[in-house]
């Protein structure tokens, strides 16, 4: 279908008032060939949108710019169907708003971007949804209180659900235990774990098969179309899923890495586990002797916030201690306990069961280290404290002593086991004697991750999901909860985050509705968080793949497998469309409808570029349209002004920049480049996970070449800034041109 | 093992425990150690604070290092800790019942410490004076009809001597007892030398210095001075009359203008004014009102009533209404007695303890009038 290019240009929000509007619907029709060029007052509009939908209607146009404000802003205003494509050039918040009105640079940069929009319309086409066969179950794999919440909400959202179950029965670590503590108003009394009846209940609901005594043997496929072959008492079974929510839940830290703590030296010294395990049979006494437990000391942060153990908090200690000093005192009224804690932590309304159970005065609480413990002689243990709030060092006598130990995610690090497999053909394979010793050191270090497997997916970058710090496989931790790094599998309950029972079941029910939000999307052929709804995928040219790897390695999302020569193998619903494959392929034969290699080149392209004795640099800046580009508006709102020589251009991801891009612009004559994309490291905020830290990664290696071409390295200059810090952008941009000034024209500038 | 040796083994002491709740200082338990009581305490020293650890202490019934604390002398429960406390564990009250105790536990005879300790004694702690003097009015001999009305006709003045000597006399001994034992702790306690340190000491607190410091506390401080000083100077008149008429030196009543008569009168209105702001000050302020105990009340109270029995007996007398005269001065000597008696276990004890503790571990303190 032949283009035909409509150009609509706004003169409301002050842009009228800042730019000469009808100069501009000139440049369109003369210089960029557009079919139809309106000025209107108010766009957006009733009469505005009539304009446009007329034009269409009429078959005068059939691609539409919109000159007006912000894309993300009116993008249901300027929403024309899905065949429809829609560029936006951003006069508002990037021209009118942030530069000075009626000034000649702020005209020339108005027309370099509407001469750009133009050119990356023409270039992008309306995407054709993928459209398969979507499976509507979710596979719940683990059946405690998380893996039962996530099944039943699934279940009674009228998608069916096969929960599979390691143990025999359901219910998890919750069903071992005597009580658990109050999660509910008024916070003051231990409460049954009720985790029995929800397991009754996924037993006899009619859309959950529940399979127990099982495992996962492998998981094939992807989002929509997960086949998981399930290895049960009975042989195996064969599952088609949409989604996956992993609700695999924790174990307690090792505690016999406590022997500092006399873990293993007297059988009196016993986990915070192996306590409830006491009470749930009813008989609390010392496992030495079995003689009665009268003076209970409880040490916190056993193994928790210690760099050498977890480096974490696992917000249950403290109130399972709680708790479990009432079992104590309720069994025997004369018992004494004693809290050692670094700092007894209570979230939220917790509090009130800490003042509850703080007031039975033989309970006794100490803030502390733990210096020993040791047998004192008569049957007693003796516990050592320094650093005390009592000002000395102390000794206490203890019956038992209960360990707070924390809690462990029960997962598999997909990422470590793949380089583990690597590594152990390599100590057999490597082509060196130095590479085999180097790869099987690399395999010992990684070998307590041999065995671990849970989801075993087919998968080139692992049979797991990614752990992101401390084997939590988490993909973000602030502001996409459940999300993994494998799309359409989500991680719900103490697997994601050490949590308690009522936070579980919660967490539970956000990820069962991550996993039917992914069917619903995959069913439409869309993409999930973050580009949620987005209908593009990466297309592949493979006649021109040259196996390089770099896609299948680079893609955060394992999206891309391989056959046996490197050829990558898409599967699309995995895919999120960050493009980063498009930045990674050195060979340019990954994209989009409506995303290019070749588009962006165009833009860059249609940047006119003055000559050397008119003084006026040109930087094109690349920035990442999740962070940055919205700082980049919200400095507009707040009418913060930069340098107009600055010309925008935004990225699904700065891990889609194809240094190719880089190239284009300087042999143009542009005098410097800069790429501004979300922090990374380990508060990262980058939405795609590594885009941002990849691109910084390709930059190194573009500098070396352009010291090759004797061009300074400061003409490019690689940023990271977060959404609020909007206020810096001024600075940045203006000082990076004037850091160009200070390098000098281009000398590229003309060829 | 080295370091087991210079650790102590602590084991709580769960009798008393049960002590310090019934003594008012059971909120202890409530207590999650942030220190906001050892930071807005004005007069908690900066090398030793409290009460944060003596909360600590206390909910872990350490009744040892508790009871020879100094640090519970320091305190002068102005009860900011209590109204700022966030978990409301109520420090002022806390120390206020560990004081209690301590005086308790240092108290001579031990019985009498316990009877003064509880409100429910206060029939008894009323009626052993009552029954004595009742006894003096009725079996006295009554003196010639046709002269004009005096106190020595009910109360012969040498059996009133008899009885307060003999009662200050064991007043002395048991103060002296109680002293003995809690400056021997006190040493044990790493306390310093007493003696040299308590000039200063009384000086400081006849001026009230130290309650300078509790900022918002001016009336308190003002109703301190006045009360503490009419005290001392009625002690002292009461003694030189009491030696005085023994020896036939004096008689009793003195003319109204003796110099020594119009000292007292000044004396007791001061007492009174002062011990009516203090009483005024704790009923006006709830944090304080509840921060007081019957420790509090049983002395403040009494002592203001001995000021206005005191006034009212010789106004009487000199109106020579005589029913009137002798019910006022009945319950007058009722009231000295009882509060006599009590000086060794109630609140009078704290001048004597506080005295000691402050001398012990302040003995340089700044003289500031």
């Amino acid at each position: 279908m032949d283009k035909k290019i409509g150009v609509y240009i706004c003169g409301g929000c002050g842009i009228a008032e800042s730019i000469d509007a009808a100069k501009l619907a000139a440049l369109a029709r003369k210089e960029c060939k557009a079919q139809a060029a309106t000025v209107h007052p108010f766009l957006c509009g009733g009469e505005g949108l009539e304009t446009i939908r007329k034009d269409l209607a009429a078959g005068a146009v059939n691609t539409l710019v919109v000159a007006a404000c912000s894309p993300r802003v009116k993008t249901e205003a300027f929403d024309f169907g899905a065949r429809t494509v829609v560029e936006r050039v951003n006069l508002r918040e990037h021209v009118a708003w942030s530069h000075a009105p009626n000034d000649e640079d702020t005209r020339v940069l108005a027309e370099d971007y509407l001469r750009m929009g133009v050119a990356r319309a023409r270039k992008s086409e309306a995407p054709v949804p993928a459209s398969d066969q979507i499976s509507r179950d979710v596979l719940v794999v683990g059946g405690g209180a998380a893996g039962l919440t996530a099944a039943l909400e699934t279940a009674e959202a009228g998608y069916g659900v096969v929960l599979v179950e390691k143990q025999a029965t359901l219910g998890g670590f919750a069903a071992t235990l005597k009580q658990r503590f109050p999660t509910q108003p008024p916070y003051a009394e231990p409460l049954a774990d009720g985790v029995r009846e929800l397991a009754d209940r996924a037993l006899y609901h009619p859309r959950i098969r529940v399979l127990t005594s099982a495992g996962v043997e492998s998981v094939q496929g992807q989002p929509g179309m997960f086949d998981a072959t399930i290895r049960t008492e009975a042989g195996t079974t064969n599952v088609r899923a949409g989604a996956i929510v992993e609700a695999t839940g924790w174990k307690p830290y090792d505690a016999t890495r406590l022997t500092r703590l006399g873990y293993g030296a007297s059988p009196d010294v016993v986990t915070n586990v192996e306590l409830e395990k006491m009470a749930a049979e009813g008989r609390l006494a010392r496992p030495s002797d079995g003689k009665p437990a009268e003076d209970v000391v409880f040490i916190q942060c056993a193994g928790s916030r210690d760099p050498e153990h977890l480096s974490y908090c696992s917000s249950v200690c403290c109130m399972a201690t709680l708790k479990q000093a009432g079992y104590v005192r309720r069994q025997n009224p004369n018992a004494r306990v004693y809290v050692v804690y670094r700092d007894i932590r209570t979230p939220g309304q917790c509090e009130a069961f800490y003042r509850k159970v703080q007031e039975d005065p033989l309970n006794f609480f100490v803030k502390g280290e733990v210096e020993a413990v040791g047998a004192n002689g008569d049957g007693k243990l003796s516990v050592t404290l320094k650093n005390t709030l009592l000002g000395e060092s102390v000794a206490l006598m203890a019956d038992l002593v209960v360990l707070a130990t924390g809690m462990s995610p029960n997962s598999a690090d997909g990422e470590a086991i793949r380089a583990l497999e690597d590594a152990q053909t390599r100590a057999v394979k490597g082509q060196t004697e130095a590479q085999r010793a180097e790869a099987s050191r690399k395999a010992d270090e990684l070998k307590r991750h041999a065995g671990t497997q849970i989801l075993n997916l087919a998968y080139r970058q692992g049979p797991d999901l990614p752990a992101l710090a401390n084997g939590f496989p988490d993909s973000h931790f602030v502001c996409f909860p459940y999300e993994t790094r494998r799309t359409g599998i989500y991680a719900a309950g103490a697997v994601r985050s050490p949590m308690d029972i009522a936070h579980a079941e919660e967490d539970a029910r956000g990820a069962a509705l991550k996993a039917i939000q992914s069917i619903e999307l995959a069913s439409r052929g869309r993409a999930v968080h973050p580009r949620a709804g987005d209908e593009s995928f990466p297309a592949f040219f493979l006649q021109r793949c040259t196996q390089c790897k770099r896609c299948t390695e680079e893609c955060p999302f394992g999206a891309l497998d391989e056959d046996e020569k490197g050829t990558p193998r898409p599967n699309i619903y995995r895919c999120r469309r960050c493009g980063i494959c498009m930045g990674a392929c050195p060979e340019r034969i990954i994209s989009f409808a409506n995303y290019s290699v070749d588009m962006i080149a165009t833009m860059v392209k249609a940047i006119e570029v003055p000559e050397e004795d008119e003084e006026k640099p040109r930087v094109v800046a690349f920035i990442c349209e999740n962070d940055a580009y919205p700082a980049l508006d919200i400095a507009g709102f707040h009418r913060l002004q930069y340098d107009p020589g600055v010309r925008v251009i935004p990225l699904r991801c700065l891990g889609s920049l194809n240094i190719v891009w880089i190239a284009d612009a300087l042999s143009r004559g542009i005098d410097g480049v800069m790429l501004i994309g979300c922090k990374y490291g380990d508060d990262y905020q980058c939405h795609f996970v590594k885009g941002s830290e990849l691109a910084n990664r390709r930059m190194e290696n573009v500098k070396e070449t352009l010291q090759r071409l004797q061009l300074e390295p400061e003409r490019i200059q690689v940023t990271q800034l977060a959404i609020n810090e909007y206020g810096k952008l001024p600075e940045l941009l203006n000082g990076f041109m004037e850091l160009v000034r200070e390098i000098g024209p281009n000398p590229y500038k003309g060829f | 093992m080295e370091a087991a040796t210079r650790t102590t083994i602590i084991q709580p002491d769960v009798a008393f425990l049960r002590d310090l709740e019934a003594a008012g200082g059971g909120d202890a338990k409530k207590c999650f150690q942030c220190a906001t009581c050892s930071t807005v305490c004005a007069l908690s020293p900066d090398n030793a604070p409290f009460p944060r650890k003596q909360m600590l202490e206390a909910q872990w019934g350490l009744k040892t290092p508790l009871l020879r604390d100094p640090a519970l002398w320091l305190c002068h429960n102005c009860g900011d800790c209590t109204s700022r406390c966030p978990r409301g564990a109520r420090p002022g009250d806390v120390i206020g019942a560990l004081r209690n105790l301590a005086i308790r536990h240092f108290a001579f005879p031990q019985f009498l410490g316990r009877l003064y300790a509880t409100p429910k004694a206060w029939p008894v702690v009323f009626l052993i004076p009552a029954l004595l003097f009742l006894g003096i009015a009725l079996l006295s001999p009554s003196g010639p009809a046709e002269a004009a009305p005096e106190f020595a006709h009910q109360f012969p003045i040498l059996i009133l001597e008899a009885v307060f000597f003999a009662l200050s006399g064991f007043v002395v001994v048991a103060m002296a007892v109680g002293v003995w034992r809690f400056g021997k702790a006190m040493k044990a306690a790493g306390g310093g030398p007493i003696l040299p340190g308590l000039i200063p000491v009384i000086a400081d607190a006849v001026v009230g210095g130290r309650l300078r410091d509790c900022q918002d506390r001016r009336r308190w401080r003002s109703g301190h001075v006045l009360m503490l000083s009419g005290f001392v100077a009625l002690a002292a008149v009461g003694t030189v009359i009491g030696v005085g008429t023994m020896f036939g030196v004096m008689e009793t009543p003195l003319p109204l203008g003796s110099a020594i008569k119009i000292f007292a009168n000044v004396a007791a209105v001061v007492i009174l004014a002062g011990s009516v702001i203090l009483l005024a000050d704790r009923l006006s302020d709830p944090a304080r009102r509840q921060a007081s105990g019957w420790f509090d009340w049983f002395f403040l109270g009494s002592l203001a009533a001995i000021a206005l029995t005191g006034v009212l007996s010789q106004v009487s007398r000199l109106a020579q209404a005589e029913t009137l005269m002798y019910a006022v001065y009945f319950v007058h000597l009722v009231l000295v007695f009882a509060l006599f008696l009590s000086a060794p276990y109630s609140k009078f004890a704290h001048f004597l303890y506080r005295t000691v503790a402050l001398a012990s571990v302040e003995p340089k303190r700044r003289l500031r009038i």
